[in-house]
């Protein structure tokens, strides 16, 4: 087992501070606060994405004690403050045991939060994580924290010093930009246009119901309009349970960081992809254009699933098929949660100070100025330039600003392929995997609830 | 028992109003600019909250005057309506003393939506409105036309920022001096009027035009940004000339119901009240629009019209091929004239004619008055505060149609307020806002000022998402207490009764929670009532009273001695019964947003310099709309949820720095508002 600290970890989870005096003197908080944190009770995976040996889950706010209850197994008393205790954790409605783990119990105003809060230490298999995340969704007043929503709470109860708080705008920010990319992917793939029907389907339900009330009896809305929306929300309650029970529609769904490699034509993209994989998953050649789709493949990169996109390289063709891969290149440049850009080495300009200008010009061939913050440079084919010019490169690009980080491999010699995969997965973004899909499952069932209720 | 006795009397003696010349002073705390429903309302709202006030009309009698239809209320209006009486404003006093046909719209749907609705005789609801300013203490009315809004040059310490210094009427010598001004200019903002290719300046036949210097100074000096809109009246038809047999009457709810709280019964008898009637447009309607578009300026106009109370052209014109509702109302007791809502229209008076014929129960109908349109200047009411106070001038206040919106109820709601917060700046009190949480006149603020407007706004009760909790019902528990305790507009006799009602409602919920029987036992008692029979726990009354067949009355007469006491709220508690378990379940929400509208942003932020990570598109958003609270911020399109935490930053540790100095400023009126800040 790996330790879990070898991963940079995704934004929520800041580390509680002590209080010193100075942040204690200036979280001077006033009832606004204390209010604010009081309302639902919210949970996440609090400890990295991935495989890890032991995975936390964190619950806070009122209805901490009814998760601890209610999972634990705890009945009677409830367990001394902050002491860890080994429990079974089982599913609150089929009493399904999901694992066996430590909880903890942080009773208000002692915790995080300042509020109630919970802590389950789990295994950190994905497959035991998403059972007990769903396993508190289905408790009654809780649901999946937002993005930074824990911090928020502390921030807001005191708990937090005024550095740790200037932080959290950009974590919640990285967090949405996330979110925001899986969306657009999610947009364009079949269970997109599912929920796309979905909400379709209630908007269209919300309109039939604000028309009903917003417009008297004899202003000639169609009789029976509540009876189809009845009909409407009766079909989709259906509808969605069933979604709810095929797990497998929710796995179809590509979890994991996306990173693609993109550039010009031969620029080895493929061979970068094929060096990742260690076994020939694209074709490569020595002709430019060979890759005209995309091609993906699945990876485990330091714990993290990956999925390693090689797309047709980027050029102006005729060919009707090459400029449809070029497109859908272009379109998962847009999605992508890292680009790997890969240009050929031997096409720089000899100066380095030029070839600097030329990898910038470069990049916004390839992607938008706002991508460029999610890239990673890739200078391939090493082995064709001589030691004195590579060495000139490697040290003019570490000085250069505005350029993204880049490393000079050659995928023909090996060279440098270790400094790039450790690059990669120290990379912050890999680390922002998003659990969406376990989340949207619980937002699907908290939409059967609510329908349960109307 | 009416609140009013005998406005009739009043009204026989000629209203002393003043002229210019003889006002007792040149020097008034508020000064309120027309006397439509916005400006009565403000005026009387300011004179109850302690200010010196001076309402200035053009013509004294038409305060008070329906421009339009002769109704009041109606769905989502009617719970402004029940709002601004439960912050004893004018309007819901006046309908019942008015009312001649009254009835509860969209009875069939939960009583949170019920629409309370009056069809008005004219000429009482004028008279009351007069006969009751007339009364205000404190309260001067002035004909006369306003010329000019004085307003000082701005500060240099704070550019853009001017206040307002009082106003110059057309014909007087000097200035008017006020602290506040409440501008409720209706449709005579820059107003024109359309009758067929002809065109006019004004804002409602037979009245003046208003000076164009305000409008001047509104756009030039203030540099407020404006909109035009349109809006049109229906011709006016001879009663006796229409067949109504060949229409379908509409008769009255056979016991009206009062929209004050303050009223048990309306003036008119239930027997005594007049019907409605329906008809339909016809093929021949359409053709005489279709045929007379190029007689028509009003209709190719660009100025958006109020899309729930279109004109005829534009309803055949939208909707073509279909039978389209005409009401022929009533326009008063002794009146002989019929108001047909919904054939509103701008073409030349020869053709409104034709047009009126094609419908079959006005075959011979005479015209008493054609119909014509306005076009009026607005003000993009995101210039505004919560307070209704213009964000750039001290003092100014907007209510009504000078806002966007349409219809009276939206302009007395208005009116109500601002005239409280310009006399409060006045008298050097904190302003005060409404959430949306707590009443619809906060939706139409809050939608007002944070979303602005592209067409006439008019209320709906989807516009407001608390609504099963924001209920006609319950409007003097939501804000009868609140506007005698905090805001001081609401007398001391209304207070008591409120309180008293909200006494004995608290008792009546707790007898009802007091009674616990199993199902089993409830069945006997009340056989009445479908419980499934295999179920068997233990129910409330309350729970009991959910069940859609169960009524407090039925329950009463089981329980005489603990439940009959409160036979008189048996309504009420009914209702409250019904929304219960839904309204707990909206409560966290709503204490959520309570929470964050808590927290103000102060309106001089300047977001461009603001030292926090904001991306330039954010601070453009909060730069041009300047929301008041965090809550506010929140709900405006395209603020990340990052940018709200950058914001509670601030609020919590930057803003508190800088409010500190904002104290040491020897400013009075800056330190009153900056108390509502957190």
């Amino acid at each position: 087992n790996k330790p879990t600290q070898n991963y940079i970890r995704p934004c929520y989870f800041l580390i509680p501070s002590r209080g010193t005096p100075l942040s204690r003197l200036l979280c001077n908080c006033d009832e606004v606060s204390a209010g604010l944190a009081s309302a639902d009770t919210i949970f996440a995976l609090s400890s990295g994405h991935g495989r890890c040996g032991v995975a936390v889950v964190r619950v806070s706010g009122p209805a901490s004690v009814t998760s601890l209850r209610s999972m634990a197994g705890l009945t009677g008393s409830l367990p001394p403050p902050r002491k860890a205790l080994l429990r079974s954790i089982t599913d609150p409605l089929t009493r399904e045991v999901l694992d066996r783990g430590l909880v903890l119990w942080f009773p208000a105003p002692h915790s995080f939060t300042g509020e109630d809060s919970v802590e389950f230490h789990i295994h950190g298999g994905p497959a035991v994580i998403t059972a007990v995340l769903e396993a508190l969704g289905s408790v009654p007043g809780m649901r999946p924290a937002e993005a930074g929503e824990f911090t928020r709470r502390a921030f807001q109860a005191g708990k937090l010093g005024l550095t740790e708080v200037e932080g959290l705008g950009d974590l919640i920010h990285a967090e949405t930009e996330a979110q925001r990319r899986l969306a657009l992917r999610q947009m364009s793939g079949e269970l997109g246009h599912l929920y796309q029907d979905w909400s379709n389907k209630l908007k269209r339900c919300l309109a039939y119901v604000e028309a009903f009330i917003d417009f008297s009896e004899d202003e000639l809305i169609e009789d029976g309009v509540l009876n189809q929306v009845d009909r409407v929300v009766c079909n989709l309650q259906t509808e969605m349970e069933q979604h709810l029970k095929d797990k497998r529609k929710g796995e179809r769904l590509r979890s994991g960081v996306q990173v693609v490699i993109a550039g010009a034509t031969n620029a080895g993209k493929s061979s970068l992809l094929n060096s990742i994989c260690q076994r020939p998953a694209a074709i490569v050649s020595p002709i430019a254009g060979t890759t005209r789709d995309v091609v993906e493949t699945a990876l485990d990169i330091g714990g993290f699933p990956v999925l390693l996109i090689d797309t047709a390289g980027l050029r102006d063709s005729l060919d009707v098929v090459e400029r449809e891969g070029v497109r859908r290149a272009r379109e998962r440049v847009e999605q992508a949660d890292l680009t790997l850009v890969v240009v050929d080495c031997s096409n720089l300009p000899i100066d380095t100070q030029q070839a600097a200008a030329f990898l910038q010009e470069h990049l916004k061939s390839v992607m938008s100025t706002q991508k460029q913050n999610n890239c990673l440079l890739v200078l391939n084919k090493t082995d064709l330039l001589p030691e004195e010019q590579r060495q000139n490169l490697d040290m003019e690009l570490r000085q250069v600003s505005g350029l993204p980080p880049a490393c000079l491999i050659s995928c023909h010699s090996n060279e440098g392929l270790q400094d790039f995969l450790t690059a990669l997965h120290g990379n912050p973004l890999v680390s922002t995997v998003i659990y969406c899909n376990r989340i949207s499952s619980i937002k699907i069932m908290k939409c059967d609830t609510i329908f349960a209720i109307y | 028992m009416l609140a009013k006795k005998t406005p009739l009397l009043q009204s026989f003696r000629s209203l002393v109003f003043r002229h210019a010349s003889h006002l007792s002073r040149q020097q008034y705390d508020v000064i309120v600019v027309g006397g439509g429903h916005a400006g009565t309302e403000a005026a009387a709202a300011a004179a109850r909250v302690g200010a010196e006030t001076l309402l200035v009309t053009q013509k004294k009698n038409t305060i008070g005057a329906l421009s339009c239809n002769p109704s009041l209320g109606g769905i989502g209006k009617g719970q402004l309506v029940k709002e601004v009486d439960a912050l004893d404003g004018l309007c819901g006093r006046a309908g019942d003393w008015a009312g001649i046909h009254f009835s509860i719209l969209n009875r069939s749907k939960g009583p949170a939506v019920w629409g309370p609705r009056a069809q008005l005789d004219r000429q009482r609801y004028r008279e009351f409105i007069q006969s009751e300013l007339l009364s205000t203490p404190r309260l001067t009315v002035l004909e006369g036309s306003v010329e000019e809004l004085l307003v000082t040059e701005p500060n240099p310490e704070e550019p853009g920022q001017h206040r307002v210094k009082g106003i110059c009427l057309a014909n007087g010598n000097h200035p008017i001096s006020a602290s506040s001004v409440v501008l409720t200019t209706g449709t005579f903002l820059s107003g024109s009027l359309f009758v067929g290719q002809t065109t006019s300046p004004g804002g409602r036949i037979g009245d003046a035009p208003s000076s164009p210097g305000l409008s001047q100074t509104l756009r030039e000096r203030l540099g407020l940004r404006t909109g035009r809109l349109r809006t049109g009246t229906p011709p006016r038809i001879v009663k006796d000339s229409v067949d109504l047999s060949e229409a379908q009457l509409h008769p009255p709810d056979s016991h009206p119901t009062p929209f004050s709280f303050l009223n048990t019964h309306t003036h008119c008898k239930p027997e005594e009240q007049l019907p409605c009637y329906l008809t339909f447009t016809t093929p021949g309607v359409e053709r005489v629009v279709r045929e007379s578009l190029h007689l028509n300026c009003h209709i190719q106009q660009d100025a958006k019209g109020p899309r729930y109370c279109p004109s005829i052209e534009s309803r055949v014109l939208r909707f073509p091929g279909r039978r389209h509702q005409v009401w022929l109302e009533p326009e008063g007791m002794a009146s002989d004239l019929l108001y047909p809502q919904g054939l509103s229209m701008t073409m030349p008076p020869d053709v409104q004619l034709r047009l009126i014929r094609e419908i079959p129960a006005m075959h011979r109908a005479e015209i008493h008055t054609p119909g014509y349109g306005v076009q009026y200047d607005f003000v993009c009411p995101t210039q505004l505060s919560p307070a209704l106070q213009v964000k750039s001038t001290q003092g100014l206040f907007l209510a009504g149609q000078i806002n966007g919106t349409t219809g009276y109820e939206e302009a007395a709601a208005q009116g109500l307020w601002a005239g409280v917060n310009a006399a409060r700046w006045a008298l050097s009190m904190p302003l005060v806002a409404l959430s949306r949480t707590e009443s619809y006149i906060g939706v139409l603020i809050d939608d007002l000022v944070s979303r602005g407007i592209t067409e006439p706004y008019r209320m709906f009760t989807s516009r407001a998402e608390y609504r099963t909790s924001l209920r006609p019902d319950n409007a003097d528990l939501r804000l009868t207490l609140k506007g005698f305790e905090e805001v001081g507009c609401v007398s001391s006799l209304r207070y008591q009764k409120a309180v008293r009602v909200r006494d004995k409602l608290q008792e009546a919920l707790a007898a009802l929670e007091a009674i616990a029987l199993s199902s089993a036992k409830w069945r006997k008692k009340l056989p009445g009532i479908h419980m499934s029979e295999n179920k068997n726990k233990i129910l409330t009354g309350m729970e009991l009273l959910e069940y859609n067949d169960a009524s407090f009355e039925m329950l009463a007469s089981v329980f005489p001695d603990c439940l009959s006491p409160y036979i008189e709220f048996a309504q009420r508690l009914n209702i409250e019964a019904v929304y219960k378990s839904h309204c707990d379940l909206q409560k966290k929400e709503i204490e959520r947003v309570q929470k964050e509208e808590n927290m103000c942003l102060s309106p001089d932020l300047d977001y461009f310099s603001l030292p926090i990570s904001l991306s330039e598109e954010v601070r453009e958003i909060l730069d041009r709309v300047r929301p008041s609270t965090l809550g506010a911020a929140s709900r405006l399109q395209g603020i990340t949820p990052a940018a709200v935490i950058n914001l509670l930053h601030y609020v919590k540790y930057t803003g508190q720095k800088e409010r500190g100095i904002h104290r040491n400023q020897p400013n009075q009126k800056e330190q009153g508002e900056e108390q509502r800040c957190v």
